[in-house]
């Protein structure tokens, strides 16, 4: 569904994406790991050009996406993203936060886009929550309604930045079940984490980035029990 | 201390200081117009607007009111008095408002940015719905110090011979013999107007924080 084609991209002299060249499939779950400056968050943000590559090709459902804004919006539109710092709109409540970009992109009626974050709302188990605003939630109830403003779109595919990062100990769970459940129907997903048992468990893929370049990639349980390359070995060996 | 002089002159200190709140309600709608204006073409990603607006807000800020207002008066020829003092007032605070909406934009958070980027809304949507409502909670107490200041400054375009609040003050000085007690009240006046608008100001700033 998402083909990269040798993506490249630098920053100034540093040369963070070193051609990378990886397909995703519908319902795929692809889980990328790797040490803090290895790239995958920049691979993941190029995937919806909030960093535009500096080379290379990404094609959605066998179509080159072009970099212009409107063309740009429109596949950003089938597109959902979760970030590490939740980015919810403060100034706006809970069911604002998730009903704004269908109103605003799909011509919902107020009333449909409300019905949309309800269910959505149901679902995460905060609709007690729905008129509160989003400095009244803990941030594992935070992260959960960024991931139900990413849904409301309906998006084709998920990108995760580090999901549970930024979240306490015991909020990283309520999160991780809400991504799994996901998983568990079919939603395409691509997740930068660190949660090692989350890309075990749940991942039907798993990429391991260092320096720039996909070193390895396996099914999880080949990756973690077999690991190949040196690096995953040792990365591995400090991480689990 | 002596304030006799009131009964007979009050009309001199009311005159002027209607004059000073016109010229800065005039200056304060410019003035925001003319930043609202500079800071735009600031942020847009063409480089010669950027260029250009940097430049006139460099050099305004740069350069004394004093100068500008002179500037204006003797470089316009036939410029009325009072339009002379509303265009040099907004030519120099159109600059500092502008980096003020410049800065209370660029202290919203980036991930706002991001997040309206992600879900495919236009720059436009963003700035509407996500970023200025929020940048305006950051330029409101900013905006109003700027217009403390302006009722302060207004005080300069005296010398061109504007009939201002200071302007009426002198004039009381020199038909009184009182080089003092005037001013007295001349900073009392002025004072009560800063205050007034500071309260209002904080009025609205707390009901802007409902939401944080």
């Amino acid at each position: 569904m998402i083909k990269l084609k040798n993506i490249n991209k630098k920053f100034g002299d540093l040369h963070v994406l070193k051609g990378i060249d990886e397909e995703i499939s519908k319902g795929e779950v692809v889980a990328i790991i790797g040490p803090s400056g290895s790239g995958k968050s920049t691979l993941l943000r190029c995937i919806n050009f909030l960093e535009t590559p500096t080379d290379g090709e990404i094609h959605f459902e066998n179509q080159l996406v072009q970099g212009q804004t409107s063309a740009l919006n429109l596949y950003r539109e089938q597109i959902g993203m979760v970030f590490q710092q939740f980015n919810l709109f403060p100034h706006k409540t809970v069911i604002e936060n998730i009903a704004m970009a269908p109103i605003l992109l799909k011509k919902c009626s107020k009333e449909e886009a409300y019905e949309i974050g309800t269910t959505l709302l149901k679902r995460i188990g905060l609709l007690d929550k729905k008129d509160e605003y989003p400095n009244k939630l803990s941030g594992g109830q935070k992260q959960r309604v960024a991931i139900a403003r990413a849904l409301a779109m309906k998006p084709k595919a998920m990108l995760f930045d580090e999901p549970t990062s930024a979240l306490d100990p015991e909020m990283v769970g309520e999160v991780l079940d809400l991504m799994k459940s996901l998983a568990h129907e079919e939603v395409t997903m691509v997740v930068v984490t660190h949660e090692m048992g989350f890309a075990k468990e749940v991942a039907d893929r798993v990429l391991f980035m260092d320096e720039g370049v996909v070193v390895e990639k396996n099914i999880p349980s080949e990756l973690f029990g077999n690991p190949q390359h040196p690096r995953t070995i040792d990365f591995l060996s400090k991480v689990l | 201390m002596e304030f006799g002089f009131l009964l007979k002159y009050y009309k001199f200190f009311i005159a002027g200081t209607s004059n000073t709140l016109m010229l800065s309600a005039l200056t304060v709608v410019f003035g925001l117009i003319g930043g609202i204006f500079l800071s735009i073409m600031k942020i847009s990603p063409f480089k010669p607007t950027q260029k250009i607006a940097s430049f006139y807000i460099a050099f305004i800020r740069g350069t004394p009111l004093l100068v500008q207002l002179y500037i204006v008066y003797y470089g316009l020829k036939d410029i009325p008095m009072f339009a002379a003092g509303v265009v040099a007032m907004s030519i120099n605070s159109s600059a500092y408002i502008a980096e003020i909406i410049r800065a209370g934009i660029a202290a919203v958070d980036k991930g706002q940015f991001e997040a309206t980027k992600s879900l495919g809304m236009t720059t436009s949507m963003a700035y509407k719905e996500v970023i200025l409502p929020q940048a305006f909670k950051n330029i409101l107490p900013a905006l109003g110090n700027e217009f403390i200041v302006l009722i302060k400054e207004s005080a300069i375009v005296s010398i061109i011979g504007l009939h201002d609040l200071m302007y009426n003050v002198d004039t009381i000085r020199g038909i009184t013999y009182k080089p003092f007690e005037p001013l007295i009240v001349a900073a009392l006046i002025y004072f009560v107007l800063t205050a007034g608008l500071s309260k209002v100001v904080e009025s609205v700033e707390r009901r802007l924080q409902v939401s944080d």
